[in-house]
C-alpha cells in the first residue's frame, strides 16, 4: 500500500504537511483531491510550486476514485489531501477504499463549534463524520506526527454514530 | 522621492510579532509594517486577510513570510495574484528584516525583494569553534 497519510485539512498543502509529515514519511506523490482546485490552473500551479521536489497531482473526486487502486499498488509513498469531510465522504462513496482519515486542520468558520484548537465542526461536518465512521473509516485527530492521535468520536461524541 | 515600499510580515504563530519586536530593539521604533499570524485561520481566511492589505498598496509591496511551502507563503502567492507589483519573499530572518527597514525608501518592490533574499542568505554563516 502506497498511502502513508490520508488527511483532511482545509489548508491542503502547507507547513505541517510538508515539514512535519513530509520529512518523516517522504512521500513521492501528493494527491490533492478537490473539484474546485482541480479546475483552477492558478491554484494547481501554486500547490505544485509549494512542493517542487514532490509530484503534486491535483485531481477531482471522480479522478481520484478511478486512480485509487493503481496508486495503492504503486512504488513509493503517497499523501492524500482533502479540504473537508464532505470531500472525504464523497471520495469514499465514489469507491476509494480509504480505511482512515487523519483530521489535521478544520479551522473556525461561523456556525462551527470547537473540538480542539485546530478542529471546528458544524452539523453537516458531524453528519459526514458519522457516515464515514458507519462505513468503517477511522477518523483520528492529529495535527503533527509528534502529537498523540485521538479518535474524533471520543473527542466529539456528537460525531459518533448512534 | 521614491515612495516607501510597503510590506506585510506574515508568519506562523507569534513569529512575525517577535521578529518585529527584535528588529525594533536593534533598529529603533518603526512604523508602517503590518504583521499577521496564520494562527487559527483556514486557507481561505488567511488568503483574504493578506489580500485585504495588499489591495491597499498603490505602488505594490512585499509579503514577507517565513518558509517556502507554508500556508503564509502559499496564501501570500494566492493573494498577490493579479498584482504584478506585489512580491512574496520567503525565509525572512532578522538580518533580512533589518535590511528592509534600512532600504524601504530606496528601492521598489522587486529590487528590494531581490536585495532581501541576498541579505538573508548571506547572513547565514558558520563560525567554527577553535581549539584552545
Amino acid at each position: 500500500m502506497s498511502w502513508v497519510l490520508q488527511r483532511v485539512d482545509d489548508r491542503l498543502i502547507h507547513g505541517q504537511v510538508l515539514v512535519a509529515w513530509g520529512q518523516r514519511l517522504h512521500p513521492r506523490r501528493i494527491w490533492v483531491v478537490d473539484d474546485a482546485t482541480a479546475a483552477n490552473v492558478w491554484e494547481k500551479e501554486i500547490l505544485a510550486g509549494a512542493a517542487p521536489e514532490t509530484d503534486v497531482r491535483v485531481v477531482t473526486v471522480a479522478e481520484m476514485a478511478a486512480a485509487w487502486e493503481a496508486e495503492n499498488e504503486a512504488a513509493g509513498g503517497a499523501f492524500l489531501l482533502v479540504r473537508d469531510l464532505g470531500t472525504a465522504l464523497a471520495l469514499v462513496e465514489a469507491g476509494a477504499s480509504v480505511d482512515r482519515f487523519n483530521l489535521g486542520g478544520l479551522h473556525y468558520a461561523p456556525g462551527k463549534t470547537k473540538v480542539n484548537e485546530y478542529i471546528y465542526l458544524d452539523a453537516d461536518d458531524r453528519r459526514r463524520a458519522r457516515a464515514l465512521l458507519a462505513r468503517g473509516v477511522s477518523l483520528e485527530v492529529q495535527d503533527v506526527p509528534g502529537a498523540r492521535a485521538e479518535s474524533l468520536a471520543a473527542l466529539d461524541p456528537a460525531s459518533a454514530p448512534a | 522621492m521614491m515612495p516607501r515600499t510597503a510590506a506585510l510580515l506574515v508568519m506562523h504563530s507569534d513569529l512575525a510579532n517577535a521578529l518585529l519586536r527584535a528588529a525594533e530593539k536593534v533598529y529603533g521604533p518603526v512604523e508602517g509594517l503590518e504583521v499577521l499570524s496564520n494562527d487559527g485561520l483556514s486557507r481561505e481566511d488567511l488568503e483574504n486577510a493578506i489580500a485585504r492589505r495588499v489591495e491597499d498598496w498603490r505602488e505594490g509591496g512585499l509579503v514577507l513570510t517565513d518558509f517556502w511551502g507554508g500556508s503564509c507563503h502559499i496564501c501570500g502567492v494566492a493573494a498577490a495574484r493579479g498584482h504584478g507589483d506585489v512580491v512574496v519573499v520567503t525565509g525572512i530572518n532578522l538580518p533580512a528584516l533589518l535590511d528592509y527597514f534600512h532600504n524601504r525608501d530606496e528601492y521598489g518592490p522587486l529590487a528590494l525583494a531581490e536585495r532581501l533574499v541576498r541579505k538573508g542568505r548571506d547572513s547565514i554563516r558558520l563560525h567554527h569553534g577553535q581549539t584552545a
